[in-house]
């Protein structure tokens, strides 16, 4: 087993991850959609007590798993480094799968759409909790309120530096510009914890 | 043999396919050797793989596509995907064949490590020239 993995090598491809949370039906799948190839995958669900009054056990008995469909999608650049955008279901009977999805992660998007900002509470408040970097992306639809993005910081109640744009989830232009500054806000991040390792003395408390 | 309902299959809105998924993994759910492979993990075929003998013979035709997958380094992800079969089956069916030596994992993700300035300067890169 071990000889097997440390036989290793250079694996000729190297993953990684971005996640895209927000509320049911907010437009996550579009987004992936407008910059990568969409690849269906199934996932177990545990049956909790919360999904049971939905699922019919009956005919199945010991079964305590169901499956969850996920979308996925690739963006490959040179020298096989590859980004993976996983679709993070914003519902709460999912939560469960979300330390799996966001195990590793660079970093994620939390879709909103202005309308029912509250449906981007749970995603923001468990990224903030595991200290993993992410932006607020307002979906603008067709005759959805503009708001200003400062506006909607005090609302959400996010640290200054969190970065909140807008976008259209259907644009593969805007979207791409959605993750150049979840990138560059990573970067910055990262450039702030090595800084504050070498200055301990002015350091803000590391994640 | 395989459970998973394809497109048109029985769904639940929001849940995807009803689907019995361990029956191809003898009602197995836990990978054999224990380790849970990330969904980004990186696995590939070994020329072992191609041989004949007892134990190519006993792979199921979900171990032989796995295999077929993997004759590339590929992601866990996109076995599950390329197979449709749920992630936690294919795991257990990973491990099976990584215990047999006829995959091996070359990639695990590393647990949470800061990524490096050259792979984010590479991803940006790369973003730009979309």
């Amino acid at each position: 087993m071990d000889s097997a993995r440390s036989s290793a090598g250079r694996a000729g491809l190297t993953p990684h991850k971005l996640l895209i949370a927000g509320g049911f039906a907010v437009g996550k799948t579009t987004m992936v959609a407008a910059i990568s190839e969409v690849r269906p995958l199934l996932t177990e669900e545990k049956l909790t007590t919360a999904s049971v009054g939905h699922d019919d056990l009956q005919g199945v008995p010991g079964k305590t798993t169901t499956t969850v469909a996920l979308d996925y999608g690739r963006i490959t650049f040179a020298n096989e480094l590859v980004l993976y955008l996983f679709g993070v279901p914003g519902q709460e009977r999912f939560w469960f799968m979300w330390d799996e999805l966001a195990y590793g992660a660079l970093g994620a998007v939390v879709l909103a759409d202005v309308r029912r900002l509250d449906d981007s509470f749970p995603s923001v408040n468990y990224f903030e909790t595991r200290g993993l970097p992410f932006v607020i992306a307002l979906n603008c639809f067709d005759g959805a309120p503009r708001y200003d993005p400062d506006e909607v910081r005090d609302a959400l109640d996010l640290d200054p530096g969190v970065p909140v744009v807008l976008c259209d989830a259907r644009e593969r232009g805007s979207v791409k510009q959605v993750f150049i500054t979840l990138i560059e806000h990573v970067a910055a991040r990262r450039a702030r914890a090595v800084a504050a390792v070498a200055a301990p003395a002015t350091a803000a408390p590391g994640r | 043999m395989i459970a998973v309902a394809s497109q048109g299959g029985w769904r639940r809105r929001e849940s995807g396919p009803v689907v019995r998924p361990y029956a191809v993994t003898g009602g197995r759910t836990e990978p054999a050797d224990g380790e849970v492979l990330d969904l980004i993990a990186v696995v590939v075929a070994t020329s072992k793989s191609t041989g004949a003998g007892s134990e190519a013979a006993r792979r199921t035709p979900e171990h032989r596509k796995i295999i077929s997958l993997a004759h590339q380094p590929t992601t866990v992800a996109d076995i599950a995907s390329g197979t449709r079969l749920p992630v936690g089956v294919v795991r257990v069916l990973l491990a099976d064949l990584v215990m047999l030596g006829a995959v091996k994992v070359v990639r695990q993700r590393p647990a949470r490590e800061m990524p490096s300035d050259d792979l984010l300067r590479e991803i940006l890169n790369g973003l730009r020239a979309l």
